[in-house]
């Protein structure tokens, strides 16, 4: 599989740095461009580009620690802070502008009234998305 | 790379500059800002019709008219306007940009006052609609005003909370009230439309010369939601150009619908009747009427097989008992989304007002769970509520808060024209993808005729308001002096000049294009 661009997802949870790291390694062979992305989703009570300095912080963190984990990957990486409506199409979005092979996306393993919830977003991705999309689910423990 | 995934409605990104900075991606189309700026003009057929006839009785279709072509020069204004400033904020945006913040400001809260009222009356009709189900919500003021300001309270709750709205249930809602309508207007003009009726309503019901030009005032109500559009515009794609189409398409479409709707109320009902019993639920009357009249056996008399008469009679049964209850469940639907839609206009503007430093940011201030702006809503919903409390005491709220609106909605459009013929003469050279053509040559600037009229006519509206309507003026002009009080003691407080314009929000690069 040859990629030319990949497309990261992040939301500052831990399984960000699996996602990362998985992304720069795979991009290596081919020397890919990898693109770390953190949307931020904004209620419609909200104008689309309201400014929500909390939102915008974590975001900033998980960039930040994206671009750390990929320096000791000694891999480059762009970063992007995006605000959407909803992430899903977001994603999917920004996938087809850039073009990219595989969108790569962590899932924090969680339940949801006992049952293993992938969540509202990753279905979307799945179905929506026009390339390969892998998800690094992390461990039970 | 080959692809059947479609945006979603309302599906746009801000990139917010890290690296270096990126430019916007919108997504909404046509169909998408349509549908939302429809349920707000579309909704409020289900009450301005009643509040006119209130007022205009055999007028209502001639008032609707002139109030329409009122409506069709605003929109063009604006459409000019919002494609030269595609940004949440409206008419605030342009007076911001025509003027300085001080007519940004008299604008954005004028346009809060219209968003409080739309919020009030569209809650508060929704319990007499649902009135068939039950009918002490629409008969029993405690019940029904209890009702209305129970709906606002729970989306109230809902925005702070901030559940998720879907846009596709929006469009596909929009699809399903305009087709009822139409159903409801070629019914009534195939089974109860007569001429000499429907002229003899007009004349025999005429009113007095004051409340003929306070019907003109009230029938604005007939048409809110421009600023939907207006404030949509910043998540269409393109907007210069698909902001004015999609306005240009509203205005086509609603001015054809009321044109029907109120030809097929005066030809199910008396204007008296119109006016009173369906005052607050008018297309609910004009589908009893019509259920009423609905006769299979006499329409079927001209088909000459029997197969095809079962037929269309079982259809006409089905409508016949359906149409009521259909018209009664859709109408609160419409009129709950419209006003959420208030809720979220109101709450918007807020925020854009508070951005620019036109009003406290306090106001604008973000939960830190919800990521809503909880003071914002729950402030202006308690004054929403307090405007509907008069209802428990006697029907007039209803009226007066027609007249409350536009108060508001008439200043906000007159500031609109007049800061889109300010920006003319000011700022003739800025780009502007959408200009409006019949221009006049005034001081060697080209001022559009339709903007003109329009700053007459609004005007014109809000004068009489003021005069005639005590209740209006007082409420109107008494929220008007808190906001210019609020608004010059907290520029004071900033050290800012009141006409000081700052070009950009504090703090932030703004959105690109």
């Amino acid at each position: 599989m040859r990629l030319e661009g990949i497309l990261v997802t992040v939301n500052g949870k831990d399984a960000d740095v699996e996602a990362v790291k998985l992304a720069c390694d795979l991009a290596k062979k081919s020397k890919a461009k990898v693109h770390v992305v953190y949307v931020i989703e904004v209620k419609r009570s909200l104008p689309l580009d309201a400014v929500i300095e909390s939102e915008v912080a974590k975001a900033e963190k998980a960039l930040t620690r994206a671009e750390e984990i990929a320096a000791d990957r000694d891999y480059e990486v762009e970063t992007d802070l995006i605000q959407a409506r909803e992430v899903g199409p977001a994603i999917v979005d920004e996938a087809m502008e850039r073009e990219v092979d595989l969108i790569l996306m962590g899932v924090t393993y969680k339940k949801s009234f006992g049952v293993f919830s992938l969540g509202r977003v990753i279905p979307y991705v799945l179905e929506g998305a026009p390339c390969r999309v892998l998800l690094c689910r992390e461990p039970m423990s | 790379m080959h692809n059947d995934w479609q945006p979603k409605l309302g599906d746009k990104i801000v990139r917010r500059p890290r690296v270096k900075a990126h430019p916007l991606r919108r997504v909404l189309g046509i169909p998408g800002l349509f549908s939302t700026a429809y349920g707000d003009v579309g909704s409020s057929i289900y009450y301005a019709l009643g509040l006119v006839a209130l007022v205009a009785l055999g007028a209502t279709p001639i008032v609707l008219g002139i109030a329409g072509i009122l409506f069709v020069f605003t929109a063009l204004t604006y459409a000019e306007g919002t494609a030269m400033f595609p940004e949440a904020g409206g008419s605030a945006s342009f007076a911001r940009h025509g003027f300085n913040d001080l007519m940004g400001f008299i604008s954005g809260w004028a346009l809060m006052f219209g968003y409080i009222v739309t919020i009030s009356i569209s809650a508060y009709t929704i319990p007499s609609y649902l009135g068939y189900f039950w009918e002490p919500l629409k008969t029993s003021p405690i019940v029904h005003t209890g009702a209305a300001m129970g709906i606002v309270c729970i989306l109230m709750m809902i925005n702070v909370i901030g559940v998720r709205e879907s846009s596709r249930l929006n469009f596909s809602l929009a699809i399903l009230d305009i087709s009822t309508q139409v159903l409801i207007i070629v019914l009534a003009l195939l089974i109860l439309f007569n001429p000499t009726v429907f002229w003899e309503r007009i004349t025999g019901y005429w009113p007095s010369t004051p409340n003929l030009i306070f019907g003109v005032a009230i029938a604005a109500i007939a048409f809110t939601g421009l600023e939907t559009v207006s404030q949509m515009a910043e998540e269409t794609r393109r907007p210069q150009i698909r902001a004015p189409r999609a306005l240009v398409l509203m205005t086509i479409v609603v001015l054809v619908i009321f044109a029907g709707i109120s030809v097929s109320a005066f030809s199910a009902m008396t204007p008296a009747e119109l006016g009173s019993q369906w005052a607050t639920d008018p297309v609910a009357g004009i589908a009893h009427n019509l259920s009423v009249a609905i006769s299979p056996d006499e329409l079927t008399k001209g088909f000459s097989e029997p197969a095809h008469q079962i037929v269309v009679t079982y259809i006409l049964e089905g409508v016949r008992n359906l149409l009521p209850a259909l018209v009664a469940l859709l109408a609160a639907t419409i009129l709950f989304i419209a006003t959420n839609a208030g809720l979220l206009g109101i709450s918007r503007l807020a925020f854009s007002l508070g951005r620019f430093q036109l009003i406290p940011a306090e106001l604008s201030r973000v939960h830190p769970r919800s990521k809503t702006p909880y003071i914002a809503i729950i402030v202006f919903t308690l004054i929403a509520l307090a405007l509907q409390m008069p209802g428990f005491f006697g029907p007039d709220v209803f009226a007066n808060l027609g007249g409350l609106y536009a108060f508001g909605s008439m200043l906000s459009f007159a500031i609109a024209h007049l800061s889109v013929l300010a920006l003319r003469i000011r700022k003739p050279d800025i780009p502007r993808p959408f200009k409006l053509g019949w221009n006049v040559k005034i001081c060697q600037r080209d001022l559009p005729v339709t903007t003109i009229i329009g700053l007459l006519g609004t005007t014109a509206i809000w004068v009489v308001v003021l005069i005639m309507q005590p209740y209006s003026r007082w409420v109107g002009l008494a929220w008007m002096a808190f906001g210019f009080g609020m608004f010059f003691l907290f520029r004071r407080l900033r050290r800012v000049s009141p006409s000081q314009t700052d070009g950009s929000p504090s703090g932030i690069t703004g959105s690109q294009l």
